[in-house]
């Protein structure tokens, strides 16, 4: 079991290696990453809304609704919490830990 | 060659991780230790997407300078800032790393007051007495 | 207000799960009725975005006002408007159905129960009606976490297994935010209708390569597919029957879609036909997935364990479908995802309904169902002649095009295992059904419920109307199969 699970690990990092040999130089300002959509954000981040962190306005506006997402899965994992701690549990009595 | 490696060894870095937490994730057997070679893993993916933004040379974070100072949206050196987005991304992706965290240990507690251990092969040991 | 609906969709469900745990503070069955008004408002809402669909095409809809690749777009053409409204009647008509059966399995749980109920169709909607590769991880991650909490507080042994889903379902959901960072290095964006536009000139990157390899790789432990579906089984067994009959249909089928979304709208078709061998290998994926899951469910001696391993087939047929590549099989394949969701909560509700009278869901324990559940165990009857694909249910116009167009292929093992898996099916239920029939009164050594046999002892109304409407739905699908294919099948099948 051991020798199948490092098989699997080292053959998906191997893939994953292999992906990586294409991809543009570390820190590269002009990869396709850092020219394709982020300098809209850079440029037009102050006119639209009038915030200089360019990262608060992207997360709370441009891409609000991933953060609407985010606050979904908190409260799905608060709800899911409760629903698996609490929620089935016996009303508490003294020795109950 | 030598530019090569340097130029592509932070994302080797990332992978060599990721096979940490994916090997721990498939082979430990508490379930504790899975659940940390799950979160080695989810940084690991951090890592590569916040490598993913970063610019060599006269960069800082991106905040614009000169915001207020009166010229409003004057023209943005777009080499001088970090590209933001893989940190908004990363932003949402913790938040999502750490609700998995919380219902993971959520279920494992659950294990814990059924069966009292959290070794996978004593769980199943007493599942098979019944 | 009009032009809001597509937003509506998600924000319902997504509003109505926050104000019911306060709801279930004043009074615990308002819950309930609470969640049903909520989600029969999302299905009104997405049956009235398909008509729109049907009339007027494809919607955009922007959150926010911001243009797509900056901002993030939902689109809802053919195919997802239908998965919508699958998704939202399914868990409309599971919703109606679980009432008696929370009561009864989860009476401590009923309040939040529901608030996670409503969450994991939040989850659903939101990955279906996305436009957006990395908002669909959001999504897909919240009806994960929905869905490990529903199954965790089924019966003994449930948290162990979910334990197993959570690990494997996380590999699934980081395989497949890896591959959509692979793709953002690459093209720099993550609205997939740019990322379509930018990708043709990258196909021979290796980067490209290894994405789509990843996505795919996710999805398919998220379907349970042959190989990766170990999770699925003890999941979905150990759940409460409610949930499993949530997330037993759906989970599987919206990772297709999510499939099928990536490989023709992400990437062009041409990508998996003829530059990469992606489809051949999907067809002998699904043949093997096919053959896996009928043989392992022969094996079963447990009713749901038995069904788990159905779903696991039948995610082998769209699998395959797909992978044939040509119209006539990705017609039957998308037609399948939605016969295949009414039949499997239609077998899912009846499971319910038995552990809800029997105690039990062994099929040894079935012996004399059909006298003392006739109704239920007509709708099981229908549900079963249609996964073996008998003509006047639905599952047989989907399996008919399969055929027909494993035969165009020229795929013949494929065939082979449709034609095989329909006789395994047989085997399958008629073993059930011939139990069912056998009277428990013959058995000497079942003493304590003798008495009972000979009367009718059927479940509570508000489950038997849900899983007969399935039924009448399965054989309603299954006459207007033609106007179903020709409205809105034709035009979501991809252009190849």
């Amino acid at each position: 079991m051991k020798i199948l699970s490092l098989m699997t690990a080292v053959l998906v990092g191997a893939v994953l290696i292999y992906g990586t040999l294409d991809m543009p130089k570390w820190g590269d300002p002009h990869s396709p990453a850092n020219t394709h959509v982020s300098p809209y954000y850079l440029h037009h981040s102050l006119e639209h809304t009038a915030t200089p962190n360019v990262v608060t306005s992207v997360l709370a506006d441009y891409r609000g609704y991933d953060t609407l997402g985010e606050t979904t899965v908190i409260f799905t994992a608060g709800m899911a919490c409760i629903l698996l701690l609490r929620a089935g549990r016996k009303r508490r009595g003294k020795g109950d830990v | 060659m030598f530019e090569f490696i340097v130029g592509h060894y932070n994302y080797w870095m990332y992978v060599g991780l990721m096979m940490i937490g994916f090997y721990a994730m498939m082979a430990k057997r508490n379930l504790i230790k899975k659940i940390i070679g799950m979160n080695i893993f989810q940084s690991a993916i951090i890592l590569f997407y916040i490598s993913t933004s970063v610019k060599k040379g006269d960069v800082t974070v991106p905040i614009l300078e000169h915001a207020h100072d009166g010229h409003g949206a004057h023209a943005v050196d777009i080499m001088h800032y970090a590209n933001p987005l893989p940190h908004v991304l990363m932003l949402t992706a913790i938040v999502v790393m750490v609700a998995t965290l919380g219902v993971a240990v959520a279920v494992t507690i659950m294990i814990y007051r059924r069966y009292q251990t959290l070794e996978e092969d004593e769980i199943i040991m007493s599942i098979r007495r019944g | 207000m009009v032009a809001q609906i597509p937003i509506l969709i998600v924000v319902i469900p997504l509003i109505s799960s926050l104000f019911c745990p306060l709801i279930g503070l004043w009074r615990k069955g308002l819950c309930y009725f609470w969640t049903v008004f909520s989600l029969s408002l999302c299905a009104l809402a997405s049956i009235d975005t398909l008509l729109t669909v049907m009339e007027s095409g494809t919607i955009h809809y922007r959150l926010g006002g911001w243009t797509p690749p900056f901002g993030i777009e939902y689109v809802v053409d053919h195919l997802n408007a239908m998965m919508l409204v699958i998704v939202s009647v399914i868990s409309l008509i599971v919703a109606i159905y679980s009432k008696r059966s929370v009561e009864q399995e989860l009476p401590r749980r009923f309040v939040y129960f529901y608030t996670v109920f409503l969450l994991q169709v939040t989850g659903f909607l939101g990955i279906v009606i996305t436009g957006d590769l990395f908002n669909l991880y959001v999504f897909l991650e919240i009806s994960s976490l929905a869905g490990y909490a529903l199954i965790a507080i089924g019966e003994d042994g449930a948290p162990l297994a979910t334990f197993r889903y959570i690990v494997m379902g996380t590999i699934g959901a980081c395989f497949y935010l890896l591959g959509v960072g692979y793709i953002y290095i690459s093209t720099g964006s993550l609205n997939m209708a740019d990322v379509q536009q930018i990708l043709p000139q990258l196909y021979h990157s290796k980067v490209v390569l290894t994405a789509v390899a990843f996505l795919l790789a996710g999805l398919a432990v998220k379907m349970a597919l042959f190989p990766v579906h170990v999770w699925l089984p003890d999941a979905y067994t150990k759940a409460p029957s409610a949930a499993s009959a949530l997330i037993a249909p759906l989970m599987t089928k919206i990772s297709l879609y999510v499939m099928i979304r990536v490989l023709f709208t992400v990437f062009k078709p041409y990508l998996s036909i003829e530059l990469l061998p992606i489809t051949d290998i999907m067809v002998w994926a699904g043949f093997v997935a096919i053959l896996g899951g009928g043989i392992m469910a022969l094996a079963q001696t447990d009713f749901k364990r038995m069904l788990c391993y159905v779903v696991v087939a039948e995610v082998g047929y769209i699998v395959g479908g797909v992978g044939l590549a040509n119209t006539i099989a990705m017609q039957g394949a998308i037609l399948h995802i939605l016969n295949d969701a009414v039949m499997t909560i239609g077998l899912f509700a009846v499971a319910g309904i038995i552990v809800y009278k029997n105690k039990s869901h062994n099929i040894s324990d079935f012996h004399g169902l059909f006298k003392k559940m006739p109704f239920t165990m007509a709708a099981f009857v229908v549900g079963a002649l249609s996964i073996i694909g008998v003509p006047p249910t639905c599952g047989f116009f989907s399996k008919w095009y399969l055929i027909h167009g494993a035969v165009i292929a020229e795929h013949w093992a494929f065939l082979a295992a449709l034609l095989l898996s329909s006789l395994i099916s047989v085997v399958l239920f008629f073993r059930v059904i011939e139990i069912g029939f056998v009277f428990e009164a013959s058995h000497g050594g079942h003493a304590h419920s003798t008495g009972h046999v000979a009367t009718i002892d059927e479940a509570p109304l508000s489950m038997l109307i849900p899983t007969i409407a399935i039924a009448i739905g399965i054989i309603l699908i299954g006459v207007y199969n033609q106007t179903i294919l020709s409205n809105i099948i034709a035009f979501a099948v991809p252009k190849l």
